[in-house]
């Protein structure tokens, strides 16, 4: 067997476990599945090619690339300002659409659907504007370098896999040693308490949406260097990223990056001993195995 | 009363917009005081208090906090205000250590007051400086009501309402919670205690209201309401044998 796919799997797996890191903080304190989070994704991607492009347009210079990479300044600098862009979407579409649900006290399930809803409109606005044809980053070749062990890897990939490590190991201390942290699992697990303890519940979502929507666009990110971008990117994610959610345990950040590892590696894995036909089931193997086996997942805290 | 520090005027509340539980409470506690809130099992004691704390809706009715409207402000700014309430029931956050649930009941200080005010608390309450990191659903059932009262006690609020902090605890530390009521109330603070535990909660209370149905039935002195006997076996729903207790 190709040791190769472990690179592939670690790069998909790191996707997955940034976009899950989302899921699950959703899931945890706003208590709903947002099947809008893959949209983020994949917006987080066309908002970074976007501003590199304009970037690219005002000054030649940006667009050269750093060596050993394939990209140039453009690059980095558009994915801070598309990060933020990102997140004041996310709160967007949560001032527009899921607050006012909120507020009515609706249903788990209404929030879902609404949820549905908005996956759809934001979609269609990204093939819209941008048109279905996929789009990339930069067209430079990269030469893959030798790691040992049969393995090899670009440095783009190298980057991106230790900007996700980074990325979760920030996320992680950020719950366990901020003040906003302990809000944050402080209204996921008791809203009602977390107020009266002094916490601003409307702070703590906001927080949540702009913290979620930034590391998926990372991920988008991500997805769009080492792959392609195109609008249906986090939507075919949708299955990984709740798996991942799900199996790490709903709430557990360095949980939801672990799984969603192994659901990366789990893919690589199927691809090349049964064939690439059969990538997509392996999400939704591992979904039902945990929820059928352990449904707390792996650090989910028993309820 | 001129110098109410906790009133409600007119107050309805209730969790569905049709359904009032409180309904209509024209209530009023002065600075200094230990209120004590009887009723039987239903009454809408809890729902008052929550309606207070700002966790139940209010259908009709005005709230005030020294003289300041606090009808419509939202429950962390009240707290902030120096309104402190323990609820009745999941009052610490589980899931968090002992330490973690007083570090967020302090994050409305400046960072730099902190750690002094952990300190206060820990030498407060020796049996939680004892155990920082245990997580506070590990806790006994004494421990984890004196870790809900020490994060009320964090900002050192002006009043603080309890609900029915003696429930489900041994005798002995049923007592020991209430001489701890009495010293939080000795050191300055007006207390609002919501109460099952009837004598005991009358032997401490300067004055003591009575509940049912969602409004206020009776008002008076600790020691008028314990020789009633027409009060106790209607609202406090202390049985014949209890009476000589009582009175
Ligand atoms: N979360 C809730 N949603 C809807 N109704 C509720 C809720 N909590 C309490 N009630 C109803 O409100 C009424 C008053 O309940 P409440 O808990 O305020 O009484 P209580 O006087 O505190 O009783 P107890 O002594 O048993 O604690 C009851 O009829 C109860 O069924
Ligand atoms: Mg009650």
């Amino acid at each position: 067997m190709n040791p190769q796919f472990i690179m592939d799997g670690l790069i998909t797996g790191a996707i997955i476990g940034l976009g899950a890191v989302g899921v699950t903080l959703t899931y945890s304190i706003l208590r709903f599945s947002n099947f809008a989070h893959g949209e983020l994704l994949s917006w987080g991607a066309y908002l970074a090619l976007a501003v590199a492009g304009a970037l690219g347009y005002l000054s030649a210079g940006l667009t050269k690339p750093i060596a050993p990479f394939s990209f140039g300044w453009a690059l980095p600098i558009s994915a801070v300002i598309a990060i933020g862009l990102t997140g004041l979407l996310a709160l967007a579409v949560d001032a527009l659409l899921f607050s006012s649900f909120r507020r009515r006290g609706s249903a788990i399930i209404i929030m879902v659907m609404a949820s549905f809803g908005a996956s759809l409109a934001l979609r269609s606005l990204l093939e819209f504007l941008f048109s279905s044809r996929p789009a990339y980053f930069t067209k430079a070749l990269q030469i893959a370098m030798k790691l040992g062990g049969g393995l090899r890897a670009t440095p783009d990939q190298l980057l991106m896999l230790g900007v996700a490590l980074v990325a979760v190991i920030a996320v992680h201390l950020l719950m366990t040693r901020t003040d906003i942290g302990r809000a944050m699992r402080a209204v996921s697990e008791n809203p009602a308490l977390a107020s009266i303890a002094g916490i601003d519940v409307r702070r703590v979502i906001r927080t949540v949406w702009f913290l979620g929507a930034a590391l998926a666009c990372v991920a988008g990110i991500m997805s769009g260097l080492l792959i392609q971008i195109r609008p249906y990117l986090g939507h075919d994610l949708l299955l990984p990223l709740f798996a991942a959610a799900i199996l790490g345990g709903i709430g557990s950040v360095p949980g939801a990056m672990l799984a969603g590892l192994i659901i990366g590696l789990c893919e690589a894995l199927a691809v090349q001993a049964v064939g690439a036909e059969w990538r997509a089931a392996v999400s939704f193997v591992i979904l039902i195995a945990v929820l059928l086996v352990r449904p707390r997942g792996l650090f989910g805290k028993a309820s | 009363m001129t110098d109410a520090i906790l009133s409600t005027h007119g107050l309805v509340a209730g969790y569905e917009p049709d359904l009032p539980i409180v309904r209509g409470i024209d209530f009023s506690v002065s600075s200094g005081e230990l209120v004590v809130l009887l009723g039987p099992n239903g009454a809408g004691k809890s729902t008052f208090v929550k309606a207070i704390a700002g966790l139940v809706p209010i259908h009709a009715g005005t709230m005030a906090l020294n003289g300041r409207d606090i009808t419509h402000v939202t429950p962390h700014r009240k707290v902030a205000e120096g309104l402190a309430f323990v609820p009745q029931t999941e009052n610490v956050f589980a899931t968090m250590t002992t330490l973690e649930n007083l570090q967020i009941a302090v994050a409305h200080l400046p960072k730099a007051k902190r750690a002094v005010a952990i300190e206060a608390l820990f030498t407060r309450f020796p049996d939680l400086a004892a155990r920082p990191s245990r997580l506070a659903g590990a806790l006994s059932g004494g421990q984890r009501q004196m870790l809900a009262v020490a994060r009320a006690l964090a900002l050192d609020p002006p009043v603080i309402i309890l609900d029915e902090p003696s429930a489900g605890l041994s005798p002995k530390i049923v007592s020991e919670v209430f001489e701890m009521l009495k010293a939080i109330n000795a050191s300055g603070v007006t207390v609002l205690l919501v109460e099952q535990n009837v004598k005991a909660a009358l032997a401490i209370a300067s004055r003591a209201v009575i509940l049912a149905e969602g409004r206020i039935a009776h008002e008076g002195l600790p020691e008028e309401l314990a020789s009633d006997p027409l009060v106790g076996k209607i609202y406090l729903g202390t049985a014949h044998h209890h009476q000589g207790a009582l009175a």
